[in-house]
């Protein structure tokens, strides 16, 4: 059967399960939820997989609380929607404050990623001859190491609820990344890389994949920077100003903003696994976040995007908003419940509608807070020469080796591949193993310089580990160069 | 055994494909998981999964293929379609520069000594209630989130490479619960793992956060200044950290690569202090055992270091192939590591009775590792880190980052506790893979690093 032979059956359990007392149902249909990866390893085909999954995901509302059941087998579908409701019900006997979704009136929505080329309709040959290719231009007597991935993934998904809601999803992802290694003078092991990146218009289908200046073109910068790598000295402890390439600074949003204003990390529903936050709901149009150069939205209408994806698992739009407003916290990363509830305990309206971030990883977990595309929006400091130019003492920096965040995001610590040091304005030599620490507040707050538009571009991430049952998610960050004072780098002298 | 329908319907297709002279390995993986959580005292989720994976490795000369369902394993027929996707992928891959190496079951297994009836059935009410008799005796005026995931796992592998058949069926659970001060925001955690129902016990997850309560009410929270301190290592934190250690630099891949601390040395050289013995042991009853590997080949207890030197590296079938060395039965989720603990007394404040000063940071938070080949790694400290006086807990201390290499910390262990107890390290990320390390329950370490400290807990 299909998602449409499926439908009335799935729409006659969820009356059903009203029928017997919940306040609210939703299923997820996977009808195709497609993977594949080839990795090869110094020319080796080492990873050559697919996968396939396909299932039921049923969320039920009883007495504010959520229950939750899934299964593969659709002859036991009438039992999950069962299931779903006993869990609710047991939850229910333990609920200090009853859970909202709201009322939201019915709609019918559909939501397809842009794609010219399916990945999945690509013959093997072809995937495997463009890989091969790059990893010619990637071989080098002197290097040690190649690598190279390419991950596909294609969901067809069918959402419905009780509010009457039925939406239609069909999303395909495309991640790619390559890397060179070689051992410096010291014997140990250097690395750079490069992942495939958008800029945010077109489509993301294999002809993403194969647009060499979002990917393979940049198999000689990445070799050459390694080059000069493995003869860099280390860098030396000290303060100085960090400038971040897109490249690092896509992480640096990632871990000090975007998991900082997931609104259920907020609330306190994270602190058993991945945090919480430093962010409390009093500091929403109060908190001075950075300074007044930073501006930061969750964007859900950039058009290639695996942070982009039409209507969240609550139903609701993905919207167009400003998290931070000129340095001024204004809203977070939310969901139906959320909102609610944040509102109900702060006494006041703090959050108008929900974010449209609610999403599950598989048929078979529940939805959580998740960021969609969280970007920092372009400045008016000129290009990256530009900011160089400015720039007393510092380093750029480019894509991490290593990420340790405090559990409420307060503090960090971040390794990366390549600096390059500046000096009265200029870009003198290349350092090797850089690292920069900071506290959130203090570090956005010495943001002094951002990046013009033709500085942004879009990273995508596929592998953001939240949540218990922990979830895997896909995302994306639009990011210009962004340059930040007075840093600790290279670690406390 | 697993059930005769899956397993007949297995063995048929693994005995087409070897009648069409296919070198193939089929993996059954087979959960039933369980997980309340709880946030701002309330179950805020209560989720049940019954899940079935077959995973299809195919490999021809030396080109492989593999592909995965997750679905309803139904008969034959989607045995058969997974093994021709399989093949498929195989028989239009890219051969390698290396001869590789096929699974093969060593040996019959059919292991289920970790496998309890009542954890598997374990009702979700259970723990509802657990959790309610935690805020009711500890205090309902804290904010209280946690989460309790139990389940049952199955695997079993058979491959064309002969008739034997690996089976193994186990039950585990990692019980959490963090207490929250709603306005000074401190945090203390209890936690609870094995592969029993009894081996969780409300009475004792209360006792360890009434210990710390004092405390963290009587006392403010001290900011650390950068500098090298004497920590007190908590199991949690000793287990994050040698599995850390184990994972990049005791790999036999990284290591002929030279991409690990350990690349510089060599099987027999000291890498550790003398007091450090680490064993992938999978007969340890603190670990969840793994009799075989995902290839199907024996495991036994294997020495990874003894007394600080460098004993053996792990090589998965792949490394072994490429290196022209022998597998060594870890191709895994996870090994069960095993830490050998020492002579100093078994609880942690009395082994520091005689310090004037210690940090007890009993779990680290977020670790990663900026530079492999220094084994440099950095994490911040997370619930329950005190600073400890002659042997008393004198006031909590804010989230402190540490930054230091394996060397530096593994080298410098002044003590070692006498007791062992085991850490679970479970991730619920894919498919459920029951994790758990046994080290001693504290270590006392001179000189730790540091780096950073915050304002808040």
């Amino acid at each position: 059967m299909n998602t449409e032979s499926w439908a009335p059956e799935i729409a006659r359990h969820i009356d059903r399960i009203v029928g017997l007392g919940a306040d609210y149902v939703d299923a997820r249909h996977y009808l195709q939820d497609d993977a594949e990866t080839l990795v090869l390893y110094d020319g080796n085909l080492e990873v050559n997989d697919t996968a396939s999954e396909g299932g039921v995901g049923v969320r039920a509302l009883v007495g504010g609380a959520w229950g939750f059941a899934a299964t593969s087998d659709m002859d036991a579908l009438g039992a999950c929607f069962d299931q779903a409701l006993a869990n609710a019900r047991t939850a229910a006997l333990l609920m200090a404050a009853p859970l909202s979704m709201g009322r939201l009136p019915a709609h019918r929505g559909a939501y397809t990623s842009p794609v010219t080329v399916d990945p999945f309709s690509v013959s093997p040959a072809d995937k495997l001859a463009f890989l091969h290719a790059i990893d010619q231009s990637l071989r080098a007597d002197w290097i040690d190491r190649r690598f190279l991935t390419v991950q596909l993934q294609r969901r067809r998904v069918r959402f419905a609820s009780s509010e009457g809601t039925v939406i239609d999803k069909d999303l395909t992802n495309a991640f790619a990344t390559m890397a060179v290694m070689a051992l410096d003078g010291d014997r140990r092991m250097q690395r750079r890389s490069h992942g495939l990146y958008t800029t945010g218009d077109g489509t993301r289908g294999w002809e993403m994949v194969t647009q060499p200046e979002l990917f393979s073109s940049h198999a000689e910068r990445i070799k050459s920077e390694l080059a000069e790598l493995i003869k860099a000295p280390a860098l030396q402890p000290g303060n100085r100003s960090v400038i971040l390439l897109p490249g690092q600074g896509f992480l640096q949003v990632h871990e000090t903003i975007g998991h900082a204003l997931e609104l259920d990390r907020i609330l306190g529903y994270e602190l058993s696994y991945a945090g919480g936050s430093f962010v409390r709901l009093d500091d929403f149009g109060r908190l001075r976040y950075g300074s007044d150069k930073l501006t930061v939205s969750s964007y859900g209408g950039i058009a290639n995007s695996p942070g982009t994806f039409g209507y969240d698992d609550d139903g609701s739009p993905e919207r167009d908003y400003l998290l931070i407003d000129r340095g001024l916290l204004v809203d977070a990363l939310s969901s139906r419940t959320g909102i609610h509830e944040a509102n109900a305990r702060a006494g006041r309206t703090v959050f108008r509608e929900s974010g449209g971030a609610a999403r599950a990883t598989a048929f078979y977990r529940a939805p959580i807070d998740r960021m969609t595309n969280v970007n920092i929006l372009p400045g008016r400091d000129g290009s990256l020469e530009d900011i160089v130019a400015s720039t007393a003492d510092g380093i750029v920096v480019d894509n991490p080796t290593s990420w340790s965040i405090g559990s409420n995001r307060e503090h960090f610590h971040f390794g990366c591949e390549i600096a390059w040091e500046v000096k009265d304005g200029r870009r003198t030599r290349v350092l090797k193993d850089p690292t920069y620490q900071g506290h959130t507040l203090d570090f956005y707050r010495s943001l002094s310089a951002v990046g013009d538009a033709s500085t942004w571009r879009l990273e995508q991430v596929n592998n953001c580990g939240k949540g218990e049952p922990n979830q895997i998610m896909q995302l994306g960050h639009g990011v210009p160069v962004v340059r930040f004072d007075d840093v600790i780098t290279g670690g406390r002298g | 055994m697993l059930d005769e329908a899956t397993r007949d319907a297995i063995l048929k297709i693994r005995d087409e494909a070897s009648a069409r002279g296919a070198a193939a390995l089929f993996r059954l993986h087979r959960e039933r998981s369980h997980l309340l959580r709880v946030g701002n005292n309330s179950v805020s989720l209560n989720t049940s999964e019954q899940l079935t994976r077959l995973d299809v490795e195919v490999t021809d000369g030396r080109r492989e293929g593999s592909h995965t369902v997750l679905g309803h394993i139904a008969g034959t027929e989607t045995v058969r379609a997974a093994l021709d996707i399989a093949a498929a992928k195989a028989s239009v891959a890219t051969e390698k520069d290396y001869e590789p190496l096929t699974g093969a079951v060593e040996e019959p297994v059919a292991h289920s000594g970790q496998h309890d009836p009542a954890l598997a059935e374990l009702e979700p009410a259970v723990k509802a209630d657990a959790y309610r008799q935690v805020m009711e005796k500890v205090g309902a005026h804290y904010n209280y989130s946690g989460s309790w995931s139990s389940g049952e796992t199955e695997l079993y592998v058979v491959t064309t490479a002969n008739r034997n058949e690996a089976w193994q069926l186990c039950t585990d659970q990692y019980f959490t619960v963090v207490l929250k001060h709603p306005e000074q925001r401190w945090e203390l955690q209890a936690t609870g793992t094995g592969w029993r129902a009894e081996d969780l016990a409300v009475d004792r997850v209360v006792e360890r956060l009434q210990t710390l309560l004092p405390v963290y009410e009587g006392q403010p929270g001290l900011r650390l200044e950068p500098g090298p301190y004497t920590v007190l290592l908590g199991a949690k934190a000793l287990a994050d950290i040698a599995a850390m250690a184990a994972w990049t630099g005791l790999g036999g891949r990284g290591w002929e690569e030279k991409q690990g601390w350990t690349s510089q040395h060599k099987v027999g050289d000291r890498i550790l202090g003398a007091n450090i013995s680490l064993v992938d042991d999978p007969q340890n009853a603190q670990t969840f055992q793994n009799r075989f590997d995902m290839q199907g080949r024996r495991r036994g207890a294997f020495p990874l270091v003894t007394d600080g030197v460098l004993a053996g590296l792990m090589y998965d079938q792949s490394a072994a192939a490429k290196y022209g060395r022998e597998p060594t039965g870890h191709d895994l989720y996870a090994m069960s590591l095993a830490m050998r603990p020492g002579t100093a007394p078994a609880e942690a404040l009395e082994a520091v009775a005689e310090m004037d000063r210690v940090l007890f940071i009993p779990a680290l938070h977020y670790t990663h590792i900026p530079n492999r080949a220094e084994g440099l790694f950095t994490g911040s400290s997370r619930f329950n880190a005190v600073l400890v006086e002659r042997g008393r807990v004198v006031r909590p201390i804010h989230s402190s980052r540490i930054t230091d290499t394996f060397g530096n910390v593994l080298g410098n262990v002044r003590a070692l506790s006498s007791a062992t107890v085991s850490v679970n390290l479970s991730n619920t990320y894919g498919r459920r893979q029951p994790v758990a390390a046994s080290v001693p329950a504290y270590a006392v370490v001179e000189g730790v690093k540091i780096t950073d400290s915050a304002e808040s807990f």
